[in-house]
């Protein structure tokens, strides 16, 4: 026990805690970043991160067919594949990157949903950044 | 040499042409429909936490159009072009409004006046409808001192013919009450101008500098054949349908009033309808004869709207179609029986000239006949002030509303031209700006039209269908209460969702509103980066996106009205050519990788 692996979220504000004050929700969970759009997010977002130290990322996209701007959340999904077969053939694993589609508006779950990822991760331990 | 003119047809357009979703270029004010769905969609679930923001965006709606309390009961011309209407249905924008004005009524009943300061001339408004109020709140809101004259003892003018079972009495009283209260309107009731002594000269000798007319269409018209009025409109149990509605909203009629009476109802329009379905609710076993057909995609076809024809069909109401009524036959003072031809052609390629075969013809049997087959302006009034032309028609310009012979005089609304409800409150709003330029000697015209561009449905795989609008069965709803049931906060924010939010970013602005973006942000393409390839065309949604050839190559260019500022062509561009000016992801990331070390 000890380690606690650093998890970055990516949150869509559309669907995710646009309720509430968006400071106070970085204070909560501090690597939470919300996109206006999950589909803004492109391969190089995430690998950037698991550079600067992400053990893992987890992406909060809007549920199917309710993409403010149409189908970014499926892009991603599809930018998501292609990565993690691109991770596995470094010899990460790909499940360090998740995706997740729903809608909370006021953030409630959130903090849950990363605590959820970061325990399901700490088996994997710290992410070997040579690998990269 | 010449002299150079910068006014009139020499006028230099400015914003020529402006993106909008369908909805708004469809609706006559262009009402901010998608901004408003967008807020409703953002929500929060809990009906008290719901309910400042459901105030808020009535207050938005509110300041453009102060009557979509209304509105949300009565008018969906919007849903008509809605992008979604072959992708699942249309958005339900008339009962999204509902939902807003339910929560916002009893707000509005209470809210403030304005207070505002009137410093400009004093403006006479002549009729209290929906044209002749939104004039009068445009104008009052810009500064003038607006006095209302009205010729009966209430205002709304023909909202009051729209049955209770659409439209609940509270709702417009208390939208009208609040309307003239919060600009500050002066209203004179029961003076009709135009008789007597009100003549248009003796409201501009009382100080009044314009006079804004729309007084509506009172008269019935009455029943024809072959160009020839139909005898027996004289008799005991004919009545028009406008004089019945008027009498029903009055409450002059009882609930039983055609109880074991056999009603004929002639006219195939929304209004007859109304009628119809008005004196079913009062008992009466009613018929509707129509002279079009069936078919409403044929030329000829029935003009009612389908959901007036189900909800007729529904409550046990027969429809007649293809029969004009040839003759009243009386018995004694009173109607008994009409005798309707079969209806050939309504109109041929100039116009309305039904054509009959008299010898296929049924009598039907009646105690009472409606006749709802039109109405008109109070012409003796109009060209006693002289506001005809010489053909006898009104001599007005479309476009300003402003009189051919008195350039005081501003003449819109239904008495202009039958429509819609909120096509005579544009013609309010135009003629508050015509009188506005008249006062100022500003030039009428000048960068008046518009010129709308719609964007098309963005691209997607999915798309929901329309949530099933309940009405309470037939059985059940034989009263004035409202028969459509309106939508929960719930299936607002769902429906809400549903809405493309089709049109540009720029024509919208609910997110920036609510502080969820804090600016749109244009896409900027690094020209020497990009390779022409085409990528970021097929990731745009909207269609934004297109190559062009320039010295150096191909690039690719966005429209800046088109774009959404949605970042996918950032995402997808292989190249790093494509990023949005002062993104501010860019800083939220840095911070969140300054974290990670």
């Amino acid at each position: 026990m000890g380690y606690e692996p650093k998890l970055v979220c990516f949150s869509c504000k559309f669907g995710w805690g646009y309720l509430k004050d968006p400071n106070a929700l970085r204070e909560e969970a501090a690597l939470l970043t919300p996109v206006e759009c999950s589909g803004r997010l492109d391969a190089l977002h995430l690998l950037k991160a698991f550079k600067e130290g992400a053990d893992g990322i987890l992406i909060l996209a809007c549920e199917e067919g309710h993409c403010h701007f149409q189908e970014g959340n499926f892009r991603t999904l599809k930018m998501l594949y292609l990565l993690r077969d691109v991770l596995q053939a470094h010899g990460i694993d790909g499940e360090r990157v998740r995706i997740e589609f729903s809608r909370d508006p006021e953030g409630r779950t959130i903090l849950d949903r990363i605590t959820q990822m970061k325990a399901s991760l700490s088996g994997l331990g710290p992410l070997d950044r040579a690998l990269l | 040499m010449w002299n150079t003119v910068s006014k009139g047809a020499a006028a230099v357009e400015p914003a020529v042409k402006q993106y909008l979703p369908p909805c708004q270029e469809q609706c006559p004010i262009n009402e901010d429909i998608q901004r408003t769905n967008v807020l409703i969609s953002l929500l929060p679930e809990d009906a008290e936490k719901a309910a400042p923001g459901i105030l808020q965006i009535g207050d938005y709606l509110y300041e453009k159009n102060p009557l979509f309390p209304v509105c949300g009961y009565v008018c969906g011309l919007c849903e008509l072009e809605c992008n979604y209407h072959a992708k699942g249905g249309a958005i339900k924008r008339r009962l999204l409004k509902r939902f807003i004005s339910d929560t916002y009524i009893p707000y509005l009943e209470t809210r403030d006046e304005w207070g505002l300061i009137k410093h400009k001339e004093n403006v006479a408004i002549v009729g209290g409808g929906p044209a002749g109020l939104m004039a009068g709140y445009d104008l009052s809101l810009r500064g003038y001192r607006v006095t209302v004259f009205e010729a009966s003892g209430r205002l709304g003018g023909a909202l009051w013919l729209i049955p209770r079972y659409r439209l609940p009495e509270r709702v417009l009283t208390s939208t009208l009450e609040a309307m003239v209260r919060m600009v500050g309107m002066d209203v004179k009731y029961d003076t009709r101008i135009g008789q007597g002594k009100w003549t248009l000269d003796r409201l501009q000798n009382e100080g009044y500098k314009a006079v804004f007319i729309a007084q509506g269409t009172p008269t019935p018209r009455t029943l024809t054949f072959d160009r020839d009025p139909v005898e027996g409109q004289d008799l005991s149990g004919v009545m028009y349908g406008h004089t019945f509605l008027y009498e029903v909203s009055h409450g002059n009629i009882r609930p039983d009033y055609f109880k074991g009476k056999k009603v004929l109802v002639i006219g195939g329009g929304n209004v007859a309808f109304d009628v119809a379905r008005t004196a079913r609710r009062l008992g009466g076993e009613t018929t509707v004869v129509a002279l079009e057909c069936e078919d409403k995609s044929s030329r000829d076809g029935i003009p009612a709207d389908v959901e007036e024809i189900r909800g007729a069909w529904e409550e046990g109401i027969r429809i007649v179609y293809s029969r004009g009524v040839q003759r009243i036959i009386g018995e004694g003072e009173r109607m008994k029986q009409i005798v309707c031809p079969r209806c050939l052609q309504v109109y041929d390629d100039h116009g309305f000239h039904p054509v009959f075969d008299l010898a296929d013809t049924v009598a039907l049997d009646g105690d009472v006949l409606i006749v709802t087959v039109g109405q008109g302006p109070d012409w003796t009034a109009l060209r006693s002030e002289g506001l005809v032309d010489a053909q006898g028609r009104l001599a007005v310009d479309s476009l300003t509303l402003q009189s051919r012979n008195k350039d005081w005089v501003f003449v819109g609304g239904d008495l202009r031209k039958i429509g819609f409800m909120v096509e005579a409150m544009h013609d309010g709003l135009a003629a508050a700006e015509s009188i506005e330029r008249h006062l100022q000697g500003r030039d009428m015209t000048e960068g008046r039209k518009r010129l709308f561009e719609v964007q098309d449905i963005p691209l997607r795989r999915h798309y929901l269908s329309e949530p099933e609008v309940i009405w309470i069965p037939p059985e059940k709803r034989m009263h004035f209460q409202l028969f459509e049931r309106g939508f929960t906060l719930r299936e607002a924010i769902e429906e809400a969702r549903r809405c493309l939010a089709c049109g540009p970013c720029i024509a919208c602005k609910a997110c920036v509103s609510i502080g969820l973006r804090e600016s749109l942000n244009p896409v900027e393409v690094l020209t020497d980066r990009c390779c022409g390839c085409g990528i970021c065309v097929s990731a745009c949604f909207y269609s934004a996106i297109q190559l062009k050839d320039v010295e150096m190559g191909r690039i690719s260019v966005t429209d800046a009205f088109k774009c959404k500022s949605c970042g996918m062509c950032v995402a997808a561009c292989p190249s790093g050519a494509r990023m949005l000016k002062d993104d501010p992801l860019e800083g939220l990331l840095q911070t969140t990788y300054g974290r990670l070390s």
